[in-house]
């Protein structure tokens, strides 16, 4: 049998029993033998596809710029599971006087032609090592998921807002305000509890992009890049890329191959892997959260690429957990990070991290290990300090981090006007104000901001 | 543009050391150098006139003095007023920044200090005063005169600056969000590129230093000892009845413990974003433990417990917010002749 993708998939699962299958394990079908090598050849071809607008309705396809969506196939893919009742497919463009509540993950969707190892490997695919052959990737487009929870729930395991604001003063600070997105609004059904909904949320969508991006094969690319970053150093500095996620638990939590990684030591990865989706974010926290269009593209990851074989060799990815429970999790993280970039014999450390103040420990932690091993450091850091910016900019430093890059001051406010269209509700979640209202709300109330304010060059300064 | 200028009485050709005691005293016109400043002002601003003071007696006896140099310096009507330059003079530099200072209090009108960036004055005062940077001795008089001249036009013109390092003067403290060219992340690697190749680079995050708070000593009696539990947990009565914030916490609440033994699960839920509640949703008391505190108390373990607990909530708490709230919640307890307090922390 042959392996089972994208919208071939939605028709035959669309027939077949699978939807009376209790929770769902592995959401894949078998694995052809293939003629690729699985390793060794860390070579990756992705194919961008730019899209401009998206549109509903009509024959799916991808053609110029413009993607259409068969919202009956969309449909299909994300209620074949019965803990999903309802969907909504809405479209936000940038620009729309929209305002688009309780986002959860964006993801970008990307698409393996070849096979046999798919996008969003753990997910899609066995959990096999992904980042060589073809990926094909719809630039600038994003599936989002937007939900509440079946169940309430108190304390960090209710989920923070997720407010993207399309146009206006907030859209500078919004992740994903650039892009054209598919919200796919849904309703829980048979969910035995809500990390059973979150999990049936994930898989619907990245069914979703998935089927989406396959829709650009057999059409020109807008372009490719190549990236491969094997071979000899050739006595260039050797630079590795420590990228801290979070995991605190359920609506707090990062997947790598399918997996949530509380119980991961930090663990090496070559860049491609995160190309081809090897980590899915599922960190609800409004404004700190790295949702999986930056993971599958972050700017870090960009940087280093773009620089490997000139002014340096990007030696590998680090991958981290942030949000130990405690001193001596989070000192044995750190030093497992200096550990292993020595192993990697790198020269120099660029360090990122995802979210917040408890985090924040464990990364200062992992830059001073890193220092005492001899690995020179610089990071990237978002900053606090209150609305006009006077109170210290970090949560908790060590004297070793020399070389810290801002992403901008998180705790200023915005004055946001009222929009025509609220999507996912008809109030904030926790604000309590009508959806299409006038808001005045710090900027990390906004999706994702951090990681937007990095890519988009935020930067606070001293006035 | 009328501007008002003040100097020592060094600089307003008064003396030294030995006339640190001279009087306030004013003068229409510039004096010193002044004279270069108002060339510097290029007709489009005159220095209306000039207040001067002996150092030591602004440093000694602020309180009287000041007020009567700010009365002088509204004589003139100025539209902005300017200090200095003191460079790294002590004195000097703390009788600019305090004349600064109170003429924002009592005028209202915009101030320019100039002066050392380690002169002691500069920690004390930025965050109030506008302050130019300048040389430590007098060598760097006319850049300093320079700079001043340049932002006091824009002071009196109303004008809103920019960033401290575009404008050139010291910061004052607060960091505003600004656009780079490249995202956060290509500048980390420029600073990673730079330090590798032994390059100048210059961190774009000053390290902040914490006020270190050392534990209290033990409680020498708990027997005799009058109890209050507060905490940051966001513990609230279900319902959330004042709305505390979940983050950010505007606010700190009390809530009555009269009668109660214990905290009956139901009756209370969680109001803060940063920890998995579950457990205390199940029995409050885990957060904020009447039940044990009433049975040391009934066991002679402790003296007595205030009937009442104070909250608020500490996720994404901002520093200086938490700090007032902690110190309205000390003096509120001090009232209630409060002599412990059991912290619980989230």
């Amino acid at each position: 049998m042959p392996a089972i993708r994208g919208e071939e998939a939605a028709t035959k699962r669309l027939k077949g029993p699978a939807h009376r299958r209790p929770a769902v394990v592995a959401d894949y079908g078998e694995v052809g033998e293939s003629p690729v090598r699985l390793w060794g050849t860390v070579h990756l071809e992705l194919a961008s596809f730019p899209v401009r607008r998206a549109r509903l309705g009509g024959r799916a396809g991808y053609d110029g710029g413009v993607l259409t969506i068969d919202a009956d196939v969309v449909r299909g893919l994300v209620l074949r599971d019965p803990r999903i009742a309802e969907v909504r497919l809405e479209l936000a463009h940038p620009g729309d006087s929209a305002r688009v509540l309780r986002a959860l993950d964006a993801i970008e969707p990307l698409h393996k032609p070849e096979g046999p190892v798919r996008a969003f490997p753990g997910f899609l695919g066995p959990p096999h090592t992904a980042g060589h052959g073809q990926t094909h990737r719809l630039d600038g487009f994003t599936v989002v998921q937007v939900t509440e929870f079946p169940f309430p729930a108190s304390g960090v395991q209710a989920f923070e807002e997720g407010v993207i604001e399309m146009s206006g003063p907030g859209a500078a600070y919004s992740g994903c305000a650039d892009r054209v997105n598919l919200l796919l609004v849904l309703t829980p059904g048979r969910a035995a509890s809500n990390v059973d909904y979150d999990d049936a949320v994930r898989r619907a969508a990245l069914r979703v992009a998935d089927h989406l991006a396959a829709l650009t094969v057999g059409h020109p690319a807008g372009h490719v890049e190549i990236f491969d970053h094997g071979g000899d150093d050739g006595g260039r500095r050797r630079v590795v890329w420590v990228h801290q996620v979070r995991a605190q638990g359920p609506m707090v939590q990062s997947f790598l191959y399918g997996h949530e990684i509380s119980g991961m030591l930090p663990t090496v990865l070559d860049p491609n892997e995160l190309l081809d989706g090897a980590l899915v974010g599922a960190n609800y926290k409004t404004g700190s959260k790295t949702p999986t269009c930056i993971h599958t593209r972050h700017p870090s990851l960009l940087a280093l690429a773009a620089r490997h074989g000139r002014e340096l060799h990007f030696a590998g990815v680090i991958v981290s957990r942030g949000h130990h429970e405690n001193e001596f999790l989070k000192e044995r993280s750190a030093h497992f990070v200096a550990k292993l970039a020595t192993l990697l014999r790198a020269d120099g450390a660029l360090c990122t991290y995802e979210a917040t103040g408890n985090t924040h420990v464990d990364f200062m932690l992992t830059v001073q290990a890193l220092e005492r091993a001899g690995i020179p450091t610089a990071s990237v850091v978002h900053e606090y300090g209150g609305p006009l910016g006077e109170d210290p900019p970090l949560v908790d430093v060590v004297p070793e981090a020399v070389a810290l890059a801002s992403s901008g001051g998180i705790d200023r406010r915005l004055t946001l006007p009222a929009v025509e269209r609220a999507i996912g509700g008809d109030h904030l979640a926790h604000r309590g104000e009508p959806a299409r209202g006038p808001l005045d709300l710090p900027i990390q109330e906004l999706y994702a901001a951090t990681a937007a304010m990095n890519a988009r060059g935020v930067v606070a300064v001293e006035y | 543009m009328r501007i008002v200028h003040y100097l020592n009485q060094f600089f307003a050709g008064i003396g030294g050391e030995d006339r640190a005691e001279t009087p306030p005293g004013a003068r229409a016109g510039a004096v010193g150098p002044g004279r270069a400043l108002q060339q510097l002002l290029a007709g489009e601003a005159e220095i209306a006139g000039t207040v001067f003071c002996g150092d030591g007696l602004v440093a000694d006896g602020p309180d009287a003095v000041v007020p009567e140099i700010v009365a002088l310096i509204g004589r003139f009507a100025p539209d902005v007023v300017v200090a200095g330059p003191a460079f790294d003079a002590g004195r000097y530099g703390l009788a600019c920044a305090r004349v600064c200072a109170a003429v924002i209090e009592r005028l209202g009108i915009p101030v320019l200090a100039a002066m050392a960036p380690d002169n002691a004055a500069v920690e004390i005062y930025r965050r109030e005063v506008l302050i130019v940077p300048t040389t430590v001795t007098a060598l760097g008089m006319k850049a300093a005169l320079a700079a001043m001249a340049r932002l006091a036009l824009r002071l009196g013109r109303d004008e809103t600056l920019g960033p401290a390092a575009v404008e050139g003067y010291l910061p004052r403290g607060r960091r505003m969000n600004a656009r780079a060219p490249a995202p956060a992340s290509e500048r980390a690697l420029e600073l990673l590129l730079a330090r590798l190749d032994g390059r100048p680079f210059t961190s774009e995050v000053p390290l902040p230093r914490y006020e270190r708070i050392p534990p209290p000593p033990p409680v020498a009696d708990p027997a005799r000892m009058r109890l209050a539990l507060v905490t940051e947990c966001g513990l609230v009565p279900s319902g959330n009845p004042d709305r505390l914030e979940w983050v950010r916490a505007s606010k700190w609440l009390t809530y009555s413990l009269d009668g109660k033994q214990n905290l009956a699960r139901g009756d209370y839920e969680v109001a803060h974003g940063g920890y998995d509640a579950a457990f205390a949703v199940e029995d409050p008391d885990r957060l904020v433990p009447v039940d044990a505190v009433r049975e040391l108390v009934r066991r002679g373990e402790i003296g007595e417990v205030l009937d009442a607990y104070y909250v608020t909530c500490g996720n994404h708490g901002i520093l200086s917010q938490m700090a007032t709230h902690a110190r309205e919640i000390a003096a509120d307890l001090r009232r209630q002749h409060v002599d412990s307090v059991l912290l619980v922390a989230t």
